[in-house]
C-alpha cells in the first residue's frame, strides 16, 4: 500500500501517460480518416489584379504579357515586379503591331523589334533596358581607353526630367559637362552624323529618282523600323535606304576619321551612345557593324573592332549621374560639345525631323539653289499625327512627295498600301516609337503609359531651338578644326561636314562612304509566319 | 476518393500557342504569395526560362526548349505543374492523409497534418511534390490547382492570364472533346491527348506538336492508376497484418503458457522438496 501511494505521488505513471497518447493518437487517425477536420490550404494566400478574379464563363480583355527573350539584347525583365497589367501587350500589339501579328507556334526567336514601348508602358519598371553601365564604368576607368561618347538629338530634352526640370526642358549643355564629369574623353553630337546622314540618304534618294531606283525610299535611322521590315515586309527590304543610322555611321568615322585626327589608335578608342532607345542596343550588336563585315573592321582589316561598343539609354545615363555625381543637375554650367552639328540633325529626333531636314537639303543637291523659307518650317510633316503626307515643289523635279509615320501599326498600314500599289510618294520617313524618338524607348518614364502632353512639350523645344538655329559645338576634342556657334539649320552647310567629305570620304556615295556610311539588311521572314 | 469529386475541372493545354511569356508562373507567385528567391541558393529566379526547375516556392514553370521539328530547331515552351490526377498515387500512400480531393477534381495537399515522409514524393509519376528541404520542420509543396478559386467558379491563376488561350480551363469532358476536336481538324497536332489516360487520367490535359517525350513529359506511364496498379498487392496489407498478428499473438499465448506452466511445475518440485 505504501509503495502505490509513492508512485502516485510522482504524478502520472507509465500506464497512463501511454494510455493518453494512445487514445490520442486513435483519436487523431480517426478525425484524418474521416475528414472531420478544417483543411489547412497553402495556395489562394496572395493576390492577382481583379481583372482575373471573375468567373471562368466571363472573357478578360487585358491579360497576360509580352513574350520576352531572357537573351534580349535591349530589354530585361524583373518577373519579381510583374504584376501581369497586360499595358506590354497593349503597347506590343496594339501600337506597334508586333504581338499577335505571326502565326502560332513560334518558330525559332521571339519575335521584338527592341522598341522598348513596352519598358514605356510598364508602370512598375519590370521591363527595362539591359544595362550597359558597368561595362561604360570598366572603360572610363580603363585608363589605355579613349572613351568617346555621341548624344543623340531626342537625349537634350529628355533627360532633365529625370532631375525635375520639367517636361521637354532643354538640358544640352548641361549634358555635355556631366558627361565630362563622368569622366568620358571625348563628347561629341550625333547631330553631326545625322548630318552625315542626310547627305548620304538625300544623295541616294536624289540618284533614285534620277536614275530611276527602287521608290518609294524608306529611311532607315529607326533600327526597330529595319527589323519590322525585315520581319514582316522582306520584300519592302530594297526600298530601305542603304544608309547606315546616324549613330552607327558616327562609330565607323569615330574610329577611322576622327581617330586619326585625333592621333589616336582605333583600338583605343571605346565608343560608347547616349540614345532615347534602346533598339540601338540591338542595332549595335547587329553583325553588319563588328568584325570586318563592319565599318571600321573592314576599313582597318581587323575581326576584333566592333563600330559602336556600348549604347546606353537616356534613363541610364541618369543612373550614372545619379551614381556619380553629387550635383544640382538643372544648375550645372552648359557646356560645349566637341563637334559640330545643326538644327536639322537635331530635328530628327521627331517624327518627321528626318524628312524635313533631307528636304532642306536635297532642294539645294537638286537646285544648287538655298531651300526657300517655307522648306525650314515644314507644317505638313511635323505633329503626332500618326500618318502624314506633303508635296514639296522642286524646281526640275516636279512635286516631291512624301510620307512621315510614327508608330509601327501606322507603318504596317503604309507597307500594305505600298505592297498594293496605292503608295504616291518618293520617300517615307518611318519612326517605330509614336512622336519618334523625343517618345523612344529609353526616354524617362514622365507619364506612364506615354502621354502626348509629353510628346508634345519635347517636340516644341526642339523646333524651337531649330527655329532659333543656334548650335553649340567646338572643334579640338573631335580632331575637326571648324569652330562653329552660330547659325546653322542645314546640314550640308555644317563645316565639318565640308572638312570630312573634303579630308576623308571624297564625296557622298563614294567608296569609303559605301564602307563606312551604308549597310545592308536581312530577311528574317523565316523567323515567323506572317499573319 | 474520387466519389467526391462532382465536378472535375480540367486544363486543357495547347503547346503550339504558347509564346514562352511566363505570364502563368508570374500569376502563381501573386495568388499564393510566394518569392522568387531559389529556396536552396536564395538567388533570384524566374519561374520561366531554359533551366527551370519546380521547388517548394515554385509550383509551376515553363521552360523554353528549343526541339527538332522536321529537321529545324524550334522554339517550344512546356508548363508544368502538378498534374492532378483523377486517382491520385501521391494521396494513396500518405498515411497522414494529408492529401485529398476537392469537388472540383484539384488534389489538395494539407501542410498541416504532413508528417514529412516523403512517400508522396516517390510514388507521384509526374515528380511534382518537392520537399522544404531548407526548413527545420520540412512540408511537402504542390500546385493545389487553385482549389479555392475553382470553387468560386474561377479558372485558376494561370489559366486566367494566359494571353494566347494556350491554357484553357472548363470541364474534364468538354475539354477532352475540344482537345480531339482540334487534333482532328488539324494535321499539324500529334493524335494524343497527353493525360487523357495517363495513370488513370489526369485533371491536365495537353496536346502538342512535338513528341511529347522530347518535351520532357514521362511517356512510359500505364494506362491503369497507380492505386489500382498497385491494388492487386496492397489489398493484402491488413490480411497480412492482421494474419501475422494473430500468429503472433498466438505463438506469444502459447509461450507464454509454457512457461507458466514450467514455473508452475518448478514451484511444485519446490513444494515437495520442502514437504
Amino acid at each position: 500500500m505504501e509503495k502505490h501511494k509513492e508512485q502516485e505521488n510522482k504524478g502520472m505513471s507509465r500506464r497512463r501517460f501511454l494510455s493518453v497518447m494512445a487514445g490520442a493518437g486513435v483519436v487523431g487517425a480517426a478525425t484524418t480518416m474521416t475528414g472531420c477536420r478544417p483543411v489547412s490550404d497553402p495556395s489562394g494566400i496572395g493576390w492577382l489584379p481583379n481583372q482575373y478574379r471573375n468567373a471562368s464563363a466571363q472573357p478578360v480583355q487585358v491579360k497576360g504579357r509580352v513574350p520576352l527573350d531572357p537573351a534580349n539584347v535591349s530589354l530585361v525583365r524583373n518577373d519579381e515586379k510583374c504584376i501581369l497589367c497586360g499595358q506590354c501587350l497593349e503597347a506590343c500589339e496594339k501600337v506597334q503591331s508586333v504581338f499577335g501579328y505571326y502565326e502560332l507556334p513560334v518558330i525559332d526567336e521571339f519575335i521584338c523589334v527592341h522598341c522598348g514601348q513596352c519598358s514605356l508602358w510598364c508602370p512598375t519598371g519590370a521591363i527595362a533596358e539591359r544595362s550597359d553601365v558597368e561595362n561604360v564604368w570598366r572603360a572610363i576607368q580603363d585608363p589605355e581607353t579613349v572613351v568617346v561618347v555621341q548624344t543623340a538629338p531626342a537625349t537634350r530634352v529628355g533627360i532633365g526630367e529625370e532631375f525635375g526640370m520639367g517636361a521637354g526642358a532643354w538640358a544640352e549643355g548641361q549634358m555635355v559637362t556631366a558627361l565630362r564629369m563622368l569622366g568620358f574623353d571625348v563628347v561629341v553630337d550625333t547631330n553631326f552624323s545625322a548630318d552625315l546622314t542626310i547627305m548620304e540618304e538625300g544623295s541616294e534618294l536624289v540618284e533614285r529618282i534620277t536614275h530611276g531606283g527602287v521608290l518609294p525610299q524608306f529611311t532607315s535611322c529607326c533600327p526597330g523600323w529595319v527589323k519590322f521590315v525585315e520581319y514582316y515586309y522582306p520584300e519592302l527590304i530594297p526600298n530601305l535606304s542603304s544608309a547606315r543610322s546616324p549613330m552607327m555611321m558616327h562609330g565607323s568615322t569615330l574610329k577611322t576619321y576622327n581617330a586619326q585626327k585625333l592621333g589616336v589608335p582605333y583600338e583605343k578608342i571605346v565608343n560608347v551612345a547616349i540614345m532615347p532607345c534602346v533598339a540601338k542596343k540591338f542595332e549595335a550588336s547587329r553583325e553588319q557593324f563588328a568584325g570586318l563585315e563592319g565599318g571600321a573592321g573592314k576599313y582597318y582589316n581587323d575581326d576584333t573592332v566592333k563600330d559602336m561598343d556600348y549604347v546606353l539609354s537616356v534613363r541610364e545615363l541618369a543612373d550614372m549621374i545619379r551614381e556619380k555625381l553629387d550635383v544640382d543637375f538643372a544648375n550645372l554650367p552648359e557646356g560645349q560639345y566637341d563637334q559640330i552639328g545643326s538644327t536639322a540633325g537635331l530635328i530628327f529626333g521627331n517624327t518627321g525631323g528626318v524628312m524635313e531636314a533631307a528636304v532642306r537639303s536635297a532642294y539645294t543637291l537638286i537646285t544648287g539653289n538655298e531651300p526657300p523659307a517655307a522648306l525650314l518650317d515644314l507644317q505638313p510633316v511635323r505633329g503626332l499625327e500618326g500618318i502624314k503626307y506633303a508635296s514639296v515643289p522642286v524646281p526640275g523635279v516636279g512635286d516631291v512627295k512624301v510620307a512621315v509615320v510614327s508608330g509601327l501599326a501606322n507603318a504596317r498600314q503604309v507597307c500594305e498600301d505600298i505592297k498594293a500599289g496605292k503608295a504616291d510618294f518618293h520617300f517615307l520617313e518611318v519612326m517605330a516609337c509614336p512622336g519618334g524618338c523625343i517618345s523612344g524607348g529609353g526616354q524617362p518614364k514622365t507619364a506612364v503609359p506615354p502621354q502626348n502632353w509629353v510628346r508634345e512639350a519635347r517636340t516644341a523645344t526642339m523646333y524651337a531651338h531649330d527655329k532659333a538655329g543656334v548650335i553649340n559645338g567646338s572643334a579640338a576634342g573631335a580632331g575637326q578644326m571648324t569652330t562653329e556657334k552660330g547659325v546653322l539649320n542645314l546640314s550640308h552647310k555644317n563645316p565639318q561636314i565640308t572638312e570630312i567629305y573634303a579630308d576623308f570620304l571624297h564625296e557622298p556615295l563614294s567608296h569609303l562612304a559605301h564602307d563606312l556610311c551604308h549597310t545592308h539588311y536581312v530577311d528574317r521572314s523565316d523567323s515567323l509566319i506572317r499573319k | 476518393m474520387s466519389s467526391k469529386v462532382t465536378d472535375q475541372k480540367s486544363v486543357l493545354v495547347d503547346l503550339t500557342k504558347c509564346v514562352g511569356c511566363g505570364s502563368c508562373t508570374v500569376a502563381c507567385k501573386l495568388w499564393n504569395a510566394q518569392s522568387f528567391q531559389n529556396p536552396q541558393t536564395n538567388e533570384y529566379e524566374n519561374a520561366h526560362g531554359v533551366d527551370v526547375q519546380l521547388d517548394s516556392n515554385t509550383w509551376t514553370t515553363v521552360e523554353h526548349k528549343k526541339v527538332n521539328k522536321d529537321g529545324q530547331e524550334v522554339w517550344r515552351f512546356v508548363k508544368r505543374q502538378c498534374m492532378h490526377c483523377l486517382e491520385p498515387a501521391c494521396s494513396s500512400v500518405c498515411f497522414a492523409h494529408a492529401f485529398h480531393q476537392t469537388e472540383q477534381g484539384a488534389v489538395q495537399y494539407d501542410p498541416s497534418v504532413c508528417v514529412g515522409c516523403r512517400y508522396c514524393m516517390i510514388a507521384c509519376p509526374f515528380d511534382i511534390p518537392k520537399y522544404e528541404w531548407e526548413k527545420v520542420l520540412p512540408s511537402v509543396m504542390k500546385c493545389q490547382f487553385c482549389s479555392s478559386k475553382l470553387e468560386d467558379g474561377e479558372a485558376p491563376a494561370c489559366a486566367s492570364v494566359c494571353p494566347t488561350d494556350a491554357l484553357m480551363f472548363g470541364n474534364r469532358d468538354e475539354l477532352l472533346a475540344k482537345a480531339h476536336e482540334i487534333i482532328n481538324n488539324d494535321s499539324r497536332y500529334l493524335n494524343h491527348v497527353y493525360g487523357e489516360k495517363e495513370v488513370g487520367g489526369t485533371s491536365w490535359l495537353y496536346i502538342s506538336d512535338v513528341d511529347f517525350g522530347e518535351l520532357g513529359f514521362p511517356t512510359n506511364l500505364p494506362e491503369k492508376s497507380i492505386p489500382e496498379n498497385v491494388h492487386g498487392f496492397t489489398r493484402f496489407t491488413i490480411p497480412i497484418f492482421a494474419v501475422g498478428a494473430a500468429a503472433w499473438t498466438g505463438v506469444s499465448l502459447y509461450a507464454k503458457r509454457r512457461h507458466a506452466v514450467a514455473h508452475e511445475g518448478h514451484h511444485a518440485e519446490e513444494h515437495h522438496e520442502e514437504a
